[in-house]
């Protein structure tokens, strides 16, 4: 599925081998695979086409929650006062996601340290009174010993939320004995006793981190599957980027997720829920760059005012909310491809200046059909995209062109080869525009199959420049936004936006993104026949984004730990 | 010899019906603070040596060798500063410019193999480093017999702005997939900081605050908890957990000094001044500014004299790095790209004396580094005595990625282990020369720093890049 570039110098992959792991999509490292603390990547060896029975292989198994599900799942825990200050450990991508990092990384000291810091500034919020604490538990005990509503029921059903499974009698005995021991210290009190086991509770790595190991079910031929209570927990962070509810915690609780069925029915309902409006936009963020993981956020992104006076520090923000409106409003219901090719924009007043579009007063977000015949069309036209994929003082058609390559194809772009040549570049004359440098990328065979991948479909882009502004020159030179892709030729981004909307690879390029976000792991060579049925379905479907969350969390390979192959 | 992580021996029990009562007296192993030097200040208190203090400290985006490598070679008057080396001219008396060496690691990808075997002896495995860094081997050697409140070290960086897939923003690997991020702000630094230089909010005068002993009681049951979940885990994910845990007992740990220390500042903590104070206009935290490596350079110093920690990491700007150096008053634009691969509009003359400019700047943000240990008495010396940091970077030549006359510095004397103010040149071709690599080994520089300071020779690394023999001219 993926595709190389024949002619590199970088390595070429060998038939399905999986996609290389570095956020740049190289295709390899020379040296051996990590092996010395067995990280959670493909194995040499795992199965493929051919092999008969359930193969064991390394999966995702701990899965540390990601900053945007801790935040998420503090709110959700302590309500939506709780204060979740910024200084957390940042996430780090791995293939381009948080989630498939979250799988491998272990937290430093100075991250486990911030998150004390951050879970005792929210408790405190929390429990400052009677009346708060009764917003976050199911009753307020008015004591230790209160038998009108017991501590061990309070902190068992605050518990059973935040470990996404039910609590032993030792566990509740562990953070009753947190409660009864400080409210009995100095200054204590039941409030602080349960302010701290609470503390205790949400430090725990069972909290930070999603335990998902699985465990035989005689019922299906004793294959590892994923339990009830871990069905829960998965639906919640994919769904919600959150935990689960009481509602789905006592589902789990009634086998209501042991079946395909079942899972179904409870994902349904989870869709319906507001809070499923978090599944797309955190895949988005990965997807589009938008992750401060990323390295590179366009918040932050410079950009030289002498070229760019336009660049504002709201002008970023702005441009990210209108992408993750644009996201919102094909994912639910509508053709998610149409993001490709489609005239609707979400514009401020700001923003609406960059896209050519009329003020309004008073000043907020609204949704814009953008005229006909208008040169800004579709996601390639989004001030997101063109502005975090250039630079400071330049448009960038090569980074452009490797977004669209990586992101939006799946196709494989190597690195540049060791020892490159970028010299080549001192014969031009000063003053050469964008498009007239890149030429020399073409014509060096050296470097000519890799940036073949690229440079086209982001010459495609120049008529809007690093900041995403539309203009029709470019250091004098008349800008010809013409080219090919794939054999579809196009001649300037409008046209480039339908040819990507209709390519062969957009559609099962994004369900593969997006199962790779959901399984929190590097896709692998048994996972090829599903993700194969998944496009099938998201093509009839009519490219229903929501549908394909559900074909995916219901499927067998999101519900047993192993990937069966026939 | 290197102990494992010490982990708190009471029995919870104990100490907290201790202090929740308010005042039965518990043995707590005390950190060395400087409040515990004998008179003279050359040793502690009971005659123990001053311990060893090591840093990395990382510049991205490489040098221009035929620049970079000294004329002359040699000990002291016999060699001098090139000109991109000139602003290291204060601290020249305590450097080794080691030339010649290459880095034995394809660039395949560039900027990111070859700073992994810098810093790790091994090349990048398919999804992370492979091996923990020098500063995290270190750690536990020189923290031996002694529990500083960072023990895995402080770790900082100045410019956020990543190198685009190299080996990001990290320079400090516990091991595949468990780096030490940097902090880029210097005021949660001083936070921390600031927390063990003085205690009058944490010691009143009926003993500790009461929130220390919840705080550990909370602790405790997390690690409770933690082992009932290891018990179910896979290795992989044990090794993972272990980690986290960590760093619980590292805050345990610091719960125990808070406990102890004394009501009033430490002469020391007088020193540590709030870098909103003294450096208000430092720019933007992320971006690239000589005022906030000056003053994250104040706070590496205070946190070792003061034995907060003994190792430290300091990111300058990471692997490959397409942050800005305008602030060195270069063009606001992608260093990486415009100077390092002279790719600038403005044309190739322009862009080589930028990236010259651009290399100068980065050595004279590790002068301030350098300085400020320099200036700050240790024992009988200066922290530069007691030290030894280590400078280097992505690659050697910007444009071609070369990994010939690979940027190799070693600034301070290690408590008189290491030679000093030399230029050791290790081949004789001229500096630059391109094409097959023509160098020994220059995993050999850390390998030598790692001997020297104490881990038991055996060789370091992996593959190409491993190491297992020292360079005796680094030794005194």
């Amino acid at each position: 599925m993926a595709l190389v570039a024949g002619g590199c110098v970088g390595k070429v992959l060998a038939p399905g081998a999986p996609p290389s792991a570095s956020g740049s999509g190289a295709a390899g490292t020379s040296g051996p695979t990590s092996g010395a603390a067995g990280t959670a990547g493909p194995a040499a060896g795992a199965g493929g086409a051919g092999t008969t029975g359930p193969v064991t292989q390394p999966v995702a198994s701990l899965h540390k929650l990601t900053v945007a599900e801790f935040t998420n799942s503090i709110h959700d825990l302590l309500g939506s006062s709780a204060p979740v200050p910024a200084q957390l450990e940042p996430d780090q991508q791995l293939d381009g996601f948080r989630s498939v990092s979250a799988s491998v990384v272990a937290v430093s000291p100075a991250g486990v340290s911030q998150y004390e810091a951050a879970i005792d500034g929210a408790v405190k919020v929390a429990f400052a009174s009677a009346a708060q604490a009764a917003k976050v538990l199911t009753c307020v005990p008015a004591s230790a010993t209160d038998a009108a509503c017991p501590l061990a029921q309070v902190l068992g059903a605050f518990g059973r939320r935040a470990f996404r499974r039910a609590l032993t009698a030792t566990d509740v005995a562990r953070y009753t004995g947190v409660a009864t021991d400080i409210a009995a210290g100095p200054g204590g009190g039941i409030l602080l006793g349960l302010q701290y086991a609470v503390s205790a509770i949400l430090q725990s790595p069972e909290f930070l981190y999603r335990v998902e190991l699985g465990a035989p079910s005689a019922a299906d031929g004793g294959r590892t599957k994923y339990s009830d209570f871990e069905m829960a927990s998965r639906l919640a962070s994919l769904l919600w980027v959150s935990v689960p509810d009481d509602a789905l915690m006592n589902a789990a609780a009634s086998g209501g997720l042991s079946t395909q069925a079942g899972v179904l029915a409870q994902a349904k309902t989870m869709l319906a829920s507001p809070k499923a409006h978090q599944s797309m936009a955190n895949f988005a963020n990965d997807l589009y760059g938008m992750d401060p993981s990323s390295g590179t956020p366009l918040t932050t992104t410079f950009k030289d005012p002498a070229f760019y006076p336009n660049w504002t520090k709201t002008l970023p923000v702005a441009m990210e909310q209108e992408l993750l409106m644009r996201v919102d409003d094909v994912a639910f219901g509508g053709d998610y491809l149409s993001l490709y090719d489609s005239s609707t924009v979400f514009v401020n007043n700001e923003l609406a200046t960059i896209y050519g579009l009329p003020q309004v007063t008073p000043d907020a977000f609204r949704k814009v059909t953008l005229p006909a015949g208008s040169p800004r069309v579709g996601l390639l036209g989004a001030g997101a995209i063109l502005a975090s994929n250039g630079l400071p003082q330049r448009s960038s058609p090569t980074l452009r062109g490797r977004f669209v390559a990586q992101q939006l194809l799946c196709k494989v772009v190597p690195d540049p080869p060791p020892n490159v040549n970028t010299t080549v570049l001192d014969m031009l004359p000063a003053g050469a525009s964008v498009k007239q440098t890149l030429e020399a990328h073409r014509q060096s065979a050296a470097c000519a199959a890799c940036h073949a991948l690229m440079d086209p479909v982001g010459l495609g882009l120049e008529n809007f420049d690093s900041a995403g502004t539309y203009r029709t020159t470019d250091h004098g030179v008349a800008i010809d936004a013409s080219g090919v892709l794939d054999g579809m030729a196009f001649a300037d981004e409008a046209s480039l936006a339908r040819v990507l909307r209709s390519h062969p690879q957009a559609a099962s390029c994004f369900v593969s993104k997006l199962y790779e976000q959901a399984q929190g792991r590097q896709p692998l060579p048994v996972d090829q026949p599903v993700m194969a049925g998944l496009s099938q379905r998201f093509e009839t479907s009519g490219h229903r984004a929501d549908q394909l969350l559900l074909d995916i969390v219901s499927n067998d390979a999101y519900r047993f730990v192993e990937i069966a192959t026939k | 010899m290197s102990r494992a992580f010490p982990r708190s021996v009471l029995p919870r029990r104990t100490v907290l019906r201790g202090m929740l009562a308010g005042g039965i007296g518990v043995v707590i192993p005390l950190p060395r603070m400087a409040g515990m030097l004998n008179d003279s200040g050359t040793a502690y208190a009971g005659g123990a040596p001053l311990p060893l203090r090591y840093g990395t400290w990382f510049f991205g985006n490489g040098i221009n060798p035929p620049e970079w490598v000294p004329t002359t070679a040699g000990v002291g008057n016999a060699w001098s500063l090139s000109a991109p080396l000139m602003p290291l001219q204060p601290v020249k008396s305590y450097l080794q410019v080691i030339t010649g060496l290459t880095n034995k690691i394809p660039p395949d990808p560039a900027h990111k193999g070859r700073p992994a075997a810098a810093l790790t002896g091994a090349n990048a495995g398919s999804t992370d480093v492979q091996l923990p860094s020098i500063d995290q081997v270190l750690a536990p050697i020189l923290n031996a017999g002694s529990t500083p409140v960072l023990p895995g070290g402080l770790h900082v960086g100045i410019s956020n702005t990543s190198g685009a897939g190299a080996l990001d923003l990290r320079v400090s690997f516990r091991g595949p997939n468990a780096s030490n991020p940097p902090e880029y702000d210097p005021a949660n630094v001083y936070k921390q900081l600031v927390t063990f230089g003085r205690s009058p909010t944490t010691m009143g005068p009926a003993g500790p605050s009461p929130e220390l002993a919840r705080r550990k009681r909370a602790l405790d049951a997390v690690l409770d908890d933690a082992a009932a979940l290891r018990a179910r885990l896979g290795k992989a994910d044990q090794l993972r957990l272990d980690q986290h845990l960590d760093g619980v007992h590292q805050i345990e740990n610091q719960i125990a000094v808070l406990s102890t220390m004394p009501a009033t500042p430490t002469a020391a903590s007088a020193k540590l001044v709030d870098p909103a104070v003294a450096y208000p206009n430092a720019g933007a935290v992320g971006s690239i500014t000589a005022l906030r490596s000056k003053a994250m350079s104040d706070l590496i110093v205070f946190a070792l004299s003061t034995d907060i920690t003994r190792v430290f990491s300091f990111m300058f700007t990471c692997s490959a790095c397409h942050g800005s150096y305008a602030d060195a008053g270069l063009d606001p634009v992608t260093f990486h790209e415009d100077y390092g691969h002279r790719k600038s509009p403005k044309g190739l003359d322009y862009a080589t004396k930028g990236f010259a400019t651009g290399v100068a700047y980065a050595m004279s943000n590790f002068n301030n580094t350098l300085s400020a240990m320099m200036s700050c008495a240790d024992g009988a010396g200066n922290l530069l005595d007691n030290s030894v940091v280590y400078s280097t970077s992505c690659t050697s030549e910007s444009q071609t990625h070369s990994g010939n006359d690979y940027p190799t510095l070693v600034a301070g004397k290690a408590g008189g282990l290491l030679k000093t103010d030399q230029h050791i040149r290790l081949v004789t071709v001229p500096p630059g020369t391109t094409g097959a690599p023509n160098g020994d080994n220059q995993s050999k520089v850390p390998y030598t720093l790692l001997t020297s300071l104490g881990r038991p020779q055996s060789p370091w690394g992996l593959g190409d890049s491993q190491a297992s023999a020292v360079l005796p001219q680094m030794l005194a």
